[in-house]
């Protein structure tokens, strides 16, 4: 009797350890399958290989160790023009690479584009005078070395969609909205997801500067002249501080030209204010600019929590190419 | 239905837990850092 308590005591036990052993390794394993999994079973990736194109990395534009970047060129070279799709890296202007953005470059690449990911000054200790508006020239004086750099390669560049991710997406309104008549060729579209265009205290409740307080206004102050590489001295919300803050402010560049723009935001943002968002969609809709805008109703800075919707605006990229720079 | 049988079924029921658990702490520290909510949306 004493000798199968002891069995049956020894089985539970053995029991316990396999029950916190499962827990773990399901625990573990759902994380690591969440991280991993493509809900989009690869629809917006590519097999990248000499079939599908060739990828040029580390091309200089400048004298600045970042001003580098890579170009992706379809492997059928025998068109007379290319349509170019420039995609500048995420990173909240401090970090980031145009590598991680090779998937999406191929992607684009794969449909018959000629495609850009270019590097820029990331703000940091190192470079304390980098900031959102240099940046943004950088981008600006890369645009000739990427198109010229094309050209060489066989590829002739007739017209470009320039995009990007949160930071990336930024700079790039910024270039179509506010650059757009200096670029070599015409801009056909701009398209992003969670980039920052309006820098008004009211829309940043993520960083408190909605309290409205002398401190939440000072903070504003330091952060948003801090982005814009200047001091900001007007008050916010007159037109004085629009003209200060619109050297980085895509929102204040729209006008009745701006090129179709496609984006996507999250309503929950922690990084960027979806508030701001607003504003930009309202400027593109006073002025009959074509657009389209898609909001992840649950998601924040990462639209993770919307495949759906996510998905449904990257598949809308595809439409916008082929509808404003159409493979010729 | 026997032990071996009552100790499987409990075993399958906390690899289940397990992995819904896993799944809802990831996309609450996703939602922690970079905003969102954890309900509705994406299943977990």
């Amino acid at each position: 009797m004493r000798k199968q308590n002891k069995t049956e005591k020894k089985g539970r036990i053995m029991w316990a350890f396999i029950y916190i052993f499962a827990f773990i390794a399901a625990f573990g394993g759902s994380i690591a399958f969440k991280m991993k999994h493509d809900p989009f079973g690869g629809e917006f990736k590519v097999n990248w290989n000499d079939s599908v194109g060739k990828a040029y990395t580390d091309i200089a534009y400048g004298e600045g160790e970042a001003n580098q970047f890579d170009i992706y060129v379809p492997a059928d070279d025998s068109r007379s023009s290319y349509g170019l799709v420039v995609y500048l890296h995420a990173g909240g202007f401090t970090s980031g690479d145009k590598s991680g953005d090779a998937e999406m470059l191929q992607w684009l690449c794969s449909k018959g584009y000629v495609t850009a990911g270019i590097n820029y000054t990331l703000a940091s200790n190192d470079n304390p005078d980098a900031n959102v508006y240099t940046q943004s020239i950088e981008i600006k004086e890369s645009i000739p070395y990427v198109i010229a750099e094309a050209t060489k390669l066989g590829y002739p560049i007739d017209e470009m969609a320039i995009a990007g991710g949160s930071a990336g997406c930024c700079l790039a309104l910024l270039y179509a909205y506010r650059d757009a008549e200096t670029s070599p060729v015409p801009i056909k579209m701009v398209f992003g997801a969670v980039g920052p265009s309006s820098f008004y205290p009211e829309d940043w409740k993520c960083y408190g500067f909605d309290i409205g307080s002398e401190e939440s206004d000072a903070a504003a102050r330091i952060m948003f002249g801090t982005m814009a590489g200047k001091e900001l001295l007007s008050d916010f919300g007159t037109p004085e501080y629009d003209e200060e803050i619109k050297d980085i402010s895509a929102l204040l560049w729209v006008s009745k030209n701006s090129p179709p723009t496609l984006l996507a935001y999250g309503k929950y943002d922690k990084v960027q204010p979806y508030e701001g968002s607003q504003r930009l969609l309202k400027a593109l809709e006073d002025n009959q600019v074509p657009h389209d805008y898609y909001l992840c109703e649950h998601s924040g800075h990462g639209l993770q929590n919307d495949n759906k919707v996510y998905g449904e605006y990257t598949r809308k990229i595809l439409e916008y190419l082929d509808t404003y720079m159409p493979i010729k | 239905m026997t032990l071996i049988q009552k100790r499987i079924l409990i075993l399958i029921i906390v690899i289940a837990m397990a992995a819904v658990l896993g799944r809802l702490v990831f996309r609450a520290v996703m939602n922690l850092l970079l905003g969102g909510t954890l309900f509705g949306g994406n299943f977990l």
